[in-house]
């Protein structure tokens, strides 16, 4: 006799996502050992970065905090670096804690497979001092004008989008020019002025005419662009440009504000950007004047290969037609016939006349209302009704007209006979 | 009206056309005459579900007024207006809607929806190889009539 299971509670399983009742058996369930070995897996991704920032500790910038976020499965809760100077160093910190410890063993005699793996999940407190160590070392390089450059760069971000008026520039101009040439490369300033659309160049003012083009190319260095291109680098639309063109911005100011003013006096305008005419001043033609577009172009040695291609293709649809009955069930009423009657027609469509006269007395296979036995046989018995009215037409049809006469009896007929002769 | 959205054949070739080149659809032919009331409501019923029916069915309206169409008239043995024949590939299809006469629908569908799952009902069994399906339609909105065999 089987024993009643018992009513266990149901649970939710974090690796699986899903309630159940399984009890503890629950963790040697095939797919949730699968499950569970994607999701350490994952977390161990996640540790890896982690430990990347362990070794080598880097500057954590104020704008880059919020992306720079970790969620410890098994803690439950999400590390944000808020008011951190080190990359992930909260992260360090709560994987060397006590409490993640506890946390990953609790998981593992809950979910999991054996303890040996706690230390893939954990950093030890020797690598947290070393950790800590280098980054001493580190801040105390860049001490001053780090702390510096931070405040006044988180000053500056958190106005992207607004206050940033080419009267801001005033402001900017005001920021000594080595804070700014401190920055590293892979640095980038924040907005200097509101990306409007009187920035957008016209192709009448000289000064910005490049603009546009540049634009083209990568419009995430827009704020950038506003130097005239003279005062660009080599590599202008890179990132190193910024410590360059600090530098010569006071000397542009006037001329930068010039052209901006230039721009903004049309204020009818859409804001789009527009693209030189440089681009498309080829000989190639356009979609207006009728040219044939660049990928034809590029394919002409197989053009031919793309018709015989499209003439395949159609055979193959074809093809397919009778493939479709292959589909379509074979014990349906009258495949046969239907099947034959397909292929009379694309025989037909070919160009070969295959009796496309149908007969005049051909007749579809039906079972009539009052006929028993078989189709055949009612369409016989049609045939032989129909011979009959036909025959019986013709003979009234020659036969004279018969004369209606009413009934006399055959006694009546004798008395009459033999009252006539009598 | 809704003969100008069907088909009306008028010759026996046209039905034998119709017949021959509907291959894997059913095929609807109502025999009756566009001027009869009972005519127009089923009419009205078939165009409304034309579309609906359109992937695999086909619906055509046969004049019995026509000469050429008599032949097929008496073949199919079709005494009252309107009656709707069903084909598939060719072959009639039979339904079974608890009257005397199963080669055919008589008498008007009373919704749309009504005409439609005959049609499925019949392209079902089709498919499977049957030749006389269930009618889907509940014996209360299934038009009631009298068979007189030879007028007895």
């Amino acid at each position: 006799m089987k024993k009643p299971s018992k009513k266990r509670e149901i649970e939710y399983c974090k690796v699986c996502r899903l309630h159940h009742d399984h009890g503890s058996r629950h963790k040697y369930f095939p797919r949730h050992k699968d499950l569970l070995s994607t999701f350490l897996d994952r977390f161990r991704t996640k540790i890896a970065d982690v430990r990347f920032f362990l070794k080598n500790p880097s500057v954590l910038r104020p704008q880059e905090q919020s992306q720079n976020r970790v969620w410890c499965v098994f803690c439950d809760e999400d590390i944000v670096e808020l008011g951190s100077s080190f990359a992930c160093s909260k992260a360090i910190n709560h994987f060397a804690s006590s409490d993640h410890l506890k946390n990953i063993k609790q998981f593992l005699s809950k979910n999991g497979p054996a303890m040996d793996c706690i230390d893939d999940f954990r950093i030890s407190e020797a690598g947290v001092a070393k950790w800590e160590k280098k980054c001493q070392s580190l801040g105390n390089e860049d001490a001053s004008s780090f702390k510096g450059s931070c405040g006044q760069l988180s000053g500056t971000s958190n106005d992207i989008h607004n206050n940033l008026a080419f009267k801001t520039m005033d402001k900017i101009e005001n920021v000594p020019a080595q804070l700014i040439n401190s920055h590293h490369s892979s640095d980038v300033l924040p907005l200097q002025y509101n990306t409007n659309k009187y920035q957008i160049s016209h192709s009448e003012l000289p000064g910005v005419a490049h603009y546009g083009s540049y634009l083209n190319m990568d419009s995430s260095h827009l704020p950038l662009h506003t130097d005239p291109p003279s005062n660009l680098p080599g590599n202008g639309f890179g990132k190193h440009v910024i410590p360059s063109r600090s530098k010569d911005y006071p000397s542009n100011q006037d001329q930068e504000r010039k052209q901006i003013k230039g721009s903004y006096s049309s204020p009818g305008e859409v804001g789009m950007t527009s693209i030189s005419s440089s681009h498309s001043n080829d000989a190639c033609g356009n979609v207006h004047s009728g040219a044939p577009p660049p990928w034809l172009d590029a394919n002409d040695g197989n053009s031919s290969n793309v018709q015989l291609n499209q003439s395949d293709m159609s055979s193959s649809f074809q093809a397919k037609i009778p493939g479709k009955t292959r589909k379509l069930n074979p014990n349906r009423v009258g495949a046969a016939w239907a099947e034959k009657r397909k292929i009379e027609i694309e025989m037909e469509k070919r160009g070969q006349t295959m009796n496309s006269k149908v007969d005049a007395d051909w007749l579809p296979n039906f079972g009539r209302v009052w006929q028993s036995g078989t189709r055949k046989e009612s369409r016989k018995e049609f045939e032989k009704e129909k011979r009959k009215l036909v025959k019986t037409e013709s003979i009234s049809t020659e036969s004279e007209p018969v004369k209606i006469q009413p009934y006399i009896s055959k006694r009546a007929r004798r008395e009459t006979g033999e009252n006539g002769s009598g | 009206m809704s003969s100008f959205l069907l088909k009306t054949l008028t010759k026996k070739e046209e039905i034998d056309r119709i017949i021959r080149d509907t291959i894997d659809e059913v095929l609807v032919l109502r025999f009756g005459r566009c001027t009869d009331t009972v005519c127009l409501q089923h009419d009205d019923i078939l165009a409304k579900s034309v579309t609906d029916v359109s992937k695999f069915a086909k619906v055509a309206l046969v004049d019995v007024d026509s000469e050429d169409v008599q032949v097929y008239v008496k073949y199919f043995d079709i005494t009252w207006f309107p009656s709707t024949v069903f084909f598939f590939n060719a072959h009639h299809m039979k339904l079974d809607s608890g009257t005397a006469d199963h080669t055919k629908w008589v008498g008007a569908f009373h919704i749309k929806q009504d005409f439609i799952d005959v049609v499925e009902a019949i392209y079902r069994g089709a498919m499977k190889g049957k030749m006389i399906v269930q009618c889907p339609v509940p014996p209360e909105r299934i038009p009631k009539y009298q068979l007189l065999y030879k007028d007895v």
